[in-house]
């Protein structure tokens, strides 16, 4: 391969972890303050997606507009997702939490998927991305709507970072994220923290649909398989650990990317694509459970 | 005596942490020894690797003879070693008559009619036959612990390491318990009784062992423990003193 | 009455119900409710390993497939009777099953569920890939399992083996290896302190489950005479998991059906279209939420308060 076309793809493989870094990062939060790991993510950053091409078809918002409405949107259904369901883990009315929190988000997911199905059909759309034609960084070229979506995407997490470092709710979360009894002896409420992990990953993860509908299409489906590579990415990093969600989207970036030019049969390279992900997480939850940066637990 | 239980040169560590130094320590049949120390000594590290549940990083353990460093729990188990936990681990959604067929039908050459007279026996000891069919999670705490008695009880051990049986237990109850170890101990079973409960371990044991910081540092009658200079210095040095 | 009367007269009553139907229903029917007995015996052992034994697996569907491709490709290329064909299938399921379950021995809850979900999904994405074995996502033609059956004689004999599954299973949970595999659930550290060899029954409990699901996928592809790797999709596990929950997953008679009801109740509310999913989907939250013994848990505890009289003898 020549050296622009390994740039390009080294690029291309940046962008989709910039995408794939917004959604682990939702995740993270969730598992770092409620311990638990949401199976409805997908269906999440899917409806994300929708909502961005109500905004912008169907009411012509401009798209900055729509990602906006998409964040703003998800951050309700994930609080009230939060509120219905998820809060019998902690106030003692769920027999088996563990099993609980695992089966209702599962639960949810099948519910979300359906209700999109019915209600918008399975046909892809296509709303306006942010930028349209393609762009040249020097030798590269590269398609607009991709590196816009990239860089809206980047100045999320550069925000949500900040906010982590600098705001109180955002200490309140690291707080709670490290140790809940602490916490609440120090008088922050962990039930209202915990609805503003829930509401935040959730609005993470429909923004990051937002941003990649345009980019890949918005379908039903269209979270089944990137939340697969969530999951991917917050177990390599550590479950919790929001440094470890941002370099394993980096590094299942590249590893998708220039893992295909290893199996030479090109239709069967493609169709094993997606395994690669999966091989790399079996292999982590079976030989370093705890991933890059995660604290090391007896029992997930 | 005999001894039942030869420990060797026990060295454990957690990370940069040492639980265990280089601990000796021998318990004979029918002995009811006490284990004391204040937090942290390495106590329940102790018990379990004993146990089989935390691997030993150094030394040797021999039951009746035969090296048993390494073994899996349910083995040792089966071997004759039983153990209750600090914080019970009871079956809470099975009944308590379930709870003891576990331990009686671990056993695969165990009939079940016979697992189910004996925990009836138990049970009735323990004062807990009424409960037989109930679930154990809506039994009292105090009723969880004498279950978790019976329980190990139905795999007729030879040896029996307790921790902590009797925190938090009111006074009545603690007597009751205090009986049953004697009984236990009276028809042959060895115990190795690990307590911060100063009381009780003067009232059963015969022979006190006390662990600071890894170390033995005293291994003696309930008197000699109580006016050893060492054993003081551990626990009122110690921030955690306790009894 | 007691409560072993009230459990043998229910399944007499739904043992005779199914004895009968065929002779009510139309052939439609009959079909569905055939396919119902697939589903019923993958709900019941996703219940065994989940319910009973508290180890959540999201491969079920998977190890169906797997079983039904083995047991589809071993009749096309090594010439097997279907009968053959399928013990090879559960044999394989229960072989990876095993290997699974061996594995994923010191995992808990959600890292296990993603590890699990990892393992399906590997498996969907080679029947998928390998399609020059496979057919691929075109499908496989598949031999019949009775040739020139009838509908009526697919369902007798699915009837007959779901009811012999349930059987071994339920003979199972009540001897003393059920009393292992919930010691397990309830505390692993406290099950192996009363002598439990907790690897192997966490291993085994994993197999079984999987011979099951295989079995389950072999009888699928034989009578529908088709596979494709769409069997082994995560929709399709959330429909075993929806069944299962809905039905009540701590009992392998209730879950099973689960497993058939919703399978009838699907076809039953065709004209609902998508929405019958969504009916479902909901219907799985709210039971999780607020009856979490299922429907069938809660009818039959229901009837034995009123009817079973609380003696010494239960």
């Amino acid at each position: 391969m020549s050296m622009v076309a390994i740039l390009e793809q080294a690029l291309n493989g940046f962008i989709v972890s910039a995408f794939y870094a917004l959604a682990a990062l939702g995740l993270a939060i969730i598992f770092g303050v409620l311990r638990i790991v949401n199976f409805a993510h997908g269906e999440l950053y899917m409806l994300g997606g929708y909502a961005y091409f109500l905004a912008v078809s169907a009411l012509g918002l401009p798209p900055m507009l729509g990602i906006l409405v998409a964040t703003v949107a998800l951050a309700a259904i994930g609080a009230l997702v939060e509120w219905l369901l998820i809060r019998p883990v902690y106030d003692g009315r769920a027999d088996r939490p563990e099993e609980y929190s695992i089966m209702i988000t599962f639960a949810l997911s099948i519910f979300l998927l359906n209700l999109a199905n019915s209600l918008f059909g399975p046909w892809p759309r296509r709303p306006e991305p942010l930028l349209r034609g393609s762009v040249e960084l020097g030798e590269l070229i590269v398609t607009g709507d991709r590196l816009a979506a990239a860089g809206v995407a980047l100045v999320l997490i550069a925000l949500l970072l900040a906010g982590l470092r600098y705001t109180w709710a955002g200490r309140a979360v690291r707080a709670v994220s490290q140790n809940r009894e602490a916490a609440a002896i120090f008088g922050i409420s962990v039930t209202q923290v915990g609805m503003l992990a829930f509401a935040l990953g959730a609005a993470l993860a429909g923004t990051a649909g937002a941003l990649m509908g345009p980019v890949f299409n918005v379908v039903p489906v269209m979270g089944v398989i990137p939340v697969i590579k969530a999951y991917v990415i917050v177990v390599l990093g550590g479950l919790g650990s929001i440094p470890g969600a941002i370099i394993g989207a980096i590094i299942l970036g590249q590893v998708e990317t220039f893992g295909t030019i290893l199996i030479p049969d090109p239709s069967r390279a493609l169709a094993y694509k997606d395994a690669y992900g999966l091989v790399l997480l079996v292999g982590i939850l079976l030989l370093r459970p705890q991933g890059l940066f995660g604290t090391k637990e007896r029992r997930a | 005596m005999h001894q039942l239980l030869k420990i060797n040169g026990l060295a454990k560590r957690f990370g940069g942490l040492t639980a265990l130094k280089s601990v000796d320590m021998n318990a004979g049949e029918g002995e009811l020894l006490g284990l004391i120390g204040p937090n942290g000594s390495g106590k329940t590290t102790l018990l379990n690797i004993v146990s089989g549940y935390y691997k030993a990083d150094a030394g040797r353990i021999a039951y009746q003879g035969r090296a048993i460093l390494g073994d899996e729990p349910h083995q040792l188990a089966r071997l004759g070693i039983g153990r209750s936990f600090q914080v019970t681990k009871i079956f809470k959604r099975l009944t308590v008559m379930e709870n003891m067929l576990v331990a009686g039908l671990s056993d695969a050459k165990a009939a079940r009619g016979e697992a189910r007279d004996r925990a009836e026996g138990l049970l009735r000891d323990l004062k807990l036959d009424r409960l037989r069919d109930e679930r154990a999670s809506s039994i009292s705490g105090g009723q969880g612990k004498l279950l978790e008695f019976a329980r190990i009880m139905m795999l007729s051990p030879k040896i029996v390491l307790l921790d902590e049986p009797f925190g938090g237990v009111h006074p009545e109850l603690k007597q009751f318990m205090h009986d049953q170890v004697r009984k236990w101990n009276a028809s042959g079973t060895a115990i190795i009784l690990i307590s911060h409960d100063m009381g009780s371990i003067f009232d059963l044991c015969g022979r006190v062992v006390t662990l600071s910081n890894g170390d033995i540092i005293c291994d003696g009658t309930p008197e000699k423990t109580r006016n050893d200079p060492a054993v003081l210095d551990a626990y009122l040095g110690d921030h955690h003193g306790s009894a | 009455m007691s409560m072993t009367m009230l459990r043998v007269t229910g399944l007499g009553l739904v043992l005779t119900v199914f004895l009968m139907l065929p002779f009510i229903l139309g052939d439609y029917w009959i079909y569905t409710v055939t396919i119902g007995f697939y589903y019923a015996i993958l709900a019941a052992s996703w219940a065994l390993l989940v319910g009973y034994v508290g180890r959540i697996s999201f491969a079920q569907t998977a190890m169906a497939g797997l079983g039904g491709y083995v047991s589809a490709l071993s009749v096309q290329h090594i010439g097997l009777p279907p009968v053959l064909g399928l013990v090879l299938g559960v044999m394989v399921a229960a072989m990876i099953g095993f290997g699974i379950g061996r594995m994923t021995l010191r995992l808990h809850g959600a890292y296990l569920g993603l590890t699990t979900i990892a393992f399906a999904e590997i498996l969907r994405i080679t029947a998928t890939a390998e399609y020059n074995l496979t057919e691929g996502s075109r499908g496989l033609q598949v031999a019949p399992l009775l040739e020139g059956g009838t509908r009526v004689e697919y369902y007798f004999l699915f009837l007959a083996i779901t009811v012999a599954c349930l059987a071994l299973m339920t003979w199972l949970l009540r001897s003393r290896v059920g009393l292992f595999f919930q010691s397990i659930r309830e505390d692993e550290d406290g099950a192996a302190s009363l002598g439990v060899n907790v690897t192997l029954w966490k291993t085994l409990a994993f197999a079984i489950s999987s011979a099951f699901a295989g079995l389950a996928g072999g009888l699928q592809a034989h009578f529908v005479q088709l596979i494709t790797p769409s069997m082994m999709s995560l929709q399709e596990m959330g429909l075993v998991l929806a069944m299962a929950v809905i039905g009540g997953f701590h009992n392998v008679v209730f879950a099973a059906l689960g497993g058939v009801g919703l399978q009838v109740s699907l076809e039953a509310l065709r004209e609902l279209g998508q929405w019958r999913l969504v009916v479902f989907g909901l219907l799985t939250v709210i039971i999780l939420r607020a009856v979490p013994n299922g429907i069938f848990g809660f009818v039959f505890d229901a009837l034995a308060k009123r009817l079973v009289k609380k003696g010494r003898d239960e």
